[in-house]
């Protein structure tokens, strides 16, 4: 069975694909970036907080510099921004119950075609 | 089961319109989203007046069963025991602001037993000082937020925005862009 | 006069499409005079549109629509884009189209039977229903009851070229679908067992689908100079809803390969064209009755939202209906096999409708939780990231050999081929990962994009005969579309992740060097242009002594509206663009932003590419 290779390289994307999506980031900069990217600046129309130069955007990035600065977490800062602006202020929308069905749809989705796909296979 | 599969876009279809329907019908507005803070005890804060930066206030004084005696060259409030108290954030740069303004003389007017706060973004103490002997100072107390601090604590995004907080310091009502005498007849003096 | 001309024929060309779905056997009429009444309507609905045009080249201000979005000083072009940069005259253009693909199709067609009556009558209730809309919601022809003698101005966003022929080319795509969807009804009603149906979906499809890219890429293009932030894609509502057709349009396009007379993917097909219409006028409700809220801006009216809800549900519930009752109840089941055209096929066509159903979701899940819980939520591009892109993963991978895979067999022809020469890109990929910082979709885009590329120029190479005709460009067709989207995988890769960005503070005369890049604000000057001011600062680049170019950000001050603009200085080289926007001025330093975005040219090529054998297999028989 020639084709295994492909079956095998598929497993490796995904295992590259998982397990270095975790990397740490230290520089300040960096993670200010990372989180202001995630922030929908509220005065603007669908632009992150990191590309926006408008005033609230500029409060939001030195905000969540200083908040970095006294040592909260990135999860810490973003419980203390939607307490005060909703979850409306954040692009990627938390995980839990409410969100359940947006988070696993695609996947559930996946699965199950995989499924049928799988059932309609010539057996041979 | 493949009959249920069949109808599964029709049904799709329906729910989707149903739900597109709905969100026309409420008149929600996309560009005015529900405040996270409503119903929610409102945040801390302290502030200073702008005639005087010894005297402050902070969110404590807006409480049930706290004395408050705020002593302004604008306006006097004691002894509110049974107080609402509407903020309102303005700064002397902003043109609705301006335009809503008058409304506040109506309100204190209407009930004298508001406590009113105007809070000052990002604004010079002296351009909002001009703005209020321009326009009438209608506020019981006018607060410093130069910073924007106080504003970011409100989750304040777009000036005007106006909040009341009622007797327990929970917000009640939260309104962002200008103030008008409907919505101040409609939705606001059911609470007064 | 000339609104009462463009009214007039609006209504006639109405009441012609109705004279044309008026049954047969009521009138007795020949069917060859019957067509006649759709042409009429066609050429009406076109004297219609023009005289719209017209009043806006004349600047004819007692047009309401006219005085609204246009302005006298405005350049020619301008004037005539100002027709379809509203909500009525877009919505005008869209039913011309509607009518005017009908009549192309009625051209081309040569036989004469109830088939193509049927088609034209779908696609004539189409139109009609649209009409209506126009004439009780949204009439461009509205007269000025006071007379003005100036407009209040075009949007000045809208005033740039790559955003003038934007619309015409996006509704020639979402407009193009009506026709598929016409042509798939018409064969659900259709008695005998005709394959007419499926070569003339084959050649709309593909039409629409090509007009549809150029549409979504000439936006992107837009947004990538105009908005000022260095980035082409922002997985924003409105991009998300030209996505969803253009997905579906691709899967159908895919499908349609894969006819060999089998019941079960014919009505796949049906089912595809249907969805491809609903798709583009949920969009078009979505962007017009303004319940999104979106970079791109838009005139935009919840009453006129209800109707245009109304018509998605009516022609979608319908297309569905008739998909419901009149599907065939035989059965033939697929037998698949795993190495084979026709699974690589359906795996590609199920993963594009999983991503297109992720895209729809995601767009739609904020209106939904508002509705149930009155809190707001929003879905942005770390969501879709992080859904779509996995799940298009293995389609993408698939792509790369699916053209060579066989029909019949489970083989592939040359495997070992392919295999070494993956395990060699592989290695190359993760020398070169090694020596730059390891990032995950960087490693992922890199290896996929450029095998993608290099699998299918080996099938090329190894099909390769001496002749450079047609012919053979059209046997080929599918590898060259294929190297346009790994073209454009590295471009998005490599933009997108290694992308570099500085900020500056520089004063007139200041030099900055950016990795041998010299760049030198040599001047910032106004200057004066006919209906706008323009302030342009003027850079220059030089690498190793030598002037290369000037680089000119600036920014477009409008004072009709009152609205200033950004105007980015791009500077293209084909592996990189230096990309700079001009910001604020303070203490006599300018505040500036340099981009260095790597590959992105690739992008662009990457769609042209696709959409030249978009247009080489219109031809295809």
């Amino acid at each position: 069975m020639k084709y295994q290779y492909f079956f095998r390289y598929i497993f490796y994307f995904f295992f590259i694909f998982y397990s270095n999506s975790a990397l740490s980031i230290d520089n300040l900069n960096d993670k200010v970036k990372k989180l202001t990217l995630e922030l929908r600046c509220m005065t603007c129309q669908n632009q992150s907080v990191y590309d926006s130069d408008s005033d609230f955007a500029k409060d939001i990035k030195t905000l969540v510099e200083d908040k970095f600065k006294e040592g909260l977490s990135e999860k810490e800062i973003k419980v203390f921004l939607t307490k005060r602006y909703g979850e409306y202020i954040l692009f990627k929308p938390y995980f839990n119950i409410k969100n359940l069905l947006l988070w696993l749809f695609p996947f559930i989705l996946l699965i199950l075609s995989l499924g049928f796909f799988i059932k309609g296979l010539k057996k041979y | 089961m493949r009959k249920i599969i069949k109808f599964v876009p029709l049904i799709l279809l329906i729910v989707v319109c149903g739900f597109f329907l709905l969100f026309i019908i409420f008149e929600k507005d996309p560009s005015n989203p529900p405040s996270a803070l409503l119903n929610k005890d409102m945040p801390k804060f302290s502030t200073s007046s702008l005639y005087n930066k010894n005297i402050k206030l902070s969110s404590d004084n807006l409480k049930k069963n706290v004395h408050l005696s705020v002593n302004t060259n604008v306006a006097t409030t004691e002894d509110n025991l049974e107080k609402y108290t509407l903020i309102n954030f303005f700064a002397s740069w902003c043109t609705p602001c301006r335009a809503e303004h008058h409304l506040f003389f109506e309100i204190k007017e209407d009930y004298p037993n508001v406590f009113l706060l105007g809070i000052s973004h990002k604004d010079s103490p002296a351009d909002s000082k001009k703005y209020l002997n321009e326009e009438g100072n209608p506020y019981s107390f006018v607060g410093l937020d130069q910073n924007g601090k106080i504003a970011l604590e409100f989750g304040v995004f777009g000036l005007p925005e106006t909040f009341i907080i009622n007797n327990d310091g929970k917000i009640i009502f939260k309104h962002m862009g200008q103030l008008t005498k409907k919505i101040i007849e409609d939705e606001i003096s059911v609470f007064f | 006069m000339i609104s009462l001309i463009g009214f007039s024929s609006l209504c006639l060309s109405t009441f012609f499409s109705i004279l044309f779905l008026i049954p047969n056997s009521i009138f007795k009429i020949n069917i060859k005079f019957c067509l006649l009444f759709f042409r009429f309507s066609t050429i009406l609905i076109c004297i219609s549109f023009s005289s719209l045009i017209t009043a806006y080249i004349t600047s004819d201000f007692s047009n309401f629509n006219v005085f609204q979005n246009s302005h006298s000083e405005k350049p020619l072009i301008y004037k005539i884009a100002g027709a379809w940069g509203n909500h009525e005259g877009s919505i005008l253009l869209w039913l011309s189209m509607i009518s005017i693909y009908g009549f192309l199709y009625s051209l081309m067609s040569k036989s004469l039977d109830d088939f193509k009556i049927n088609v034209l009558k779908i696609q004539s209730s189409i139109f009609l229903i649209f009409a209506f809309f126009i004439i009780f919601t949204s009439n461009p022809f509205l007269v000025n009851s006071v007379e003005v003698n100036e407009g209040l101005g075009l949007n000045p966003i809208l005033q740039d070229p790559a955003l003038a022929i934007h619309p015409p080319m996006l509704y020639l795509g979402y407009v193009g679908f009506s026709l598929v969807f016409s042509l798939g009804i018409a064969s659900l009603l259709s008695k005998n067992d005709d394959k007419n149906w499926l070569i003339e979906t084959k050649r709309w499809s593909m039409i629409s689908w090509t007009f549809l890219t150029a549409g979504i890429a000439l936006g992107s293009y837009w947004a990538y100079y105009e908005l000022g932030w260095g980035g082409w894609w922002f997985w924003d509502p409105v991009e998300n809803i030209s996505l969803m057709p253009w997905i579906v349009g691709l899967a159908l396009v895919h499908s349609l390969i894969m006819t060999r007379g089998e019941q079960a993917i014919e009505r796949w097909i049906i089912f595809l064209s249907i969805l491809c219409f609903s798709l583009s006028i949920l969009g078009t409700f979505l962007v017009r009755s303004g319940i999104l809220t979106s970079v791109h801006s838009f005139a935009s009216d919840a009453s006129r939202g209800l109707f245009i809800l109304l018509i998605f549900f009516l022609t979608t519930g319908f297309g569905l209906l008739v998909f419901l009752v009149k599907s065939p109840i035989k059965k033939n089941h697929l037998n698949l096999l795993l190495i084979n055209k026709t699974s690589a096929l359906i795996i590609n066509n199920i993963l594009m409708i999983i991503a297109m159903l992720t895209i729809l979701l995601g767009t739609i899940y904020p209106i939904i939780i508002e509705v149930l819980t009155n809190t707001r939520i929003s879905v942005g591009g770390p969501y879709f990231n992080s859904t779509v892109l996995p799940v298009l993963l293995p389609g993408f991978l698939l792509m790369s050999i699916a053209p060579v895979l066989s029909w019949q067999s489970n083989k592939i022809k040359k495997f070992r081929v392919y295999v070494v020469f993956f395990l060699f890109l592989s290695f190359l990929a993760l020398i070169h990962s090694y020596f730059t910082v390891f990032n995950t979709w960087g490693f992922l885009g890199l290896i996929l994009g450029s095998w993608i590329i290099l699998a299918s120029i080996i099938s090329i190479i190894l099909r390769f005969k001496f002749l450079i005709s047609l012919n053979y460009i059209k046997s080929i067709n599918s590898f060259i579309a294929h190297i346009g989207v790994g073209l454009m995988i590295l471009g998005i890769t490599f933009s997108s992740i290694y992308q570099k960005e500085y900020s500056f503070n520089i004063s007139i005369g200041e030099e900055i060097n950016i990795n041998n890049n010299i760049l030198k604000l040599e001047n910032i000057k106004v200057v004066e242009n006919k209906n706008y001011q323009s302030l342009m600062a003027i850079f220059s680049l030089r690498k190793k002594g030598e002037l290369i170019d000037y680089i000119l950000p600036g920014k477009n001050y409008y004072p009709v509206s009152k609205m200033i603009t950004t105007e980015a200085g791009i500077y293209h080289d084909w592996l990189k663009d230096i990309y700079i926007t001009l910001g604020n001025e303070e203490d006599s330093t300018w505040n500036i932003k340099i981009y260095l975005n790597p590959l992105v040219s690739f992008i662009w090529i990457g769609v042209c590419i696709m959409i030249f054998s978009g247009f080489i297999a219109i031809f295809k028989k």
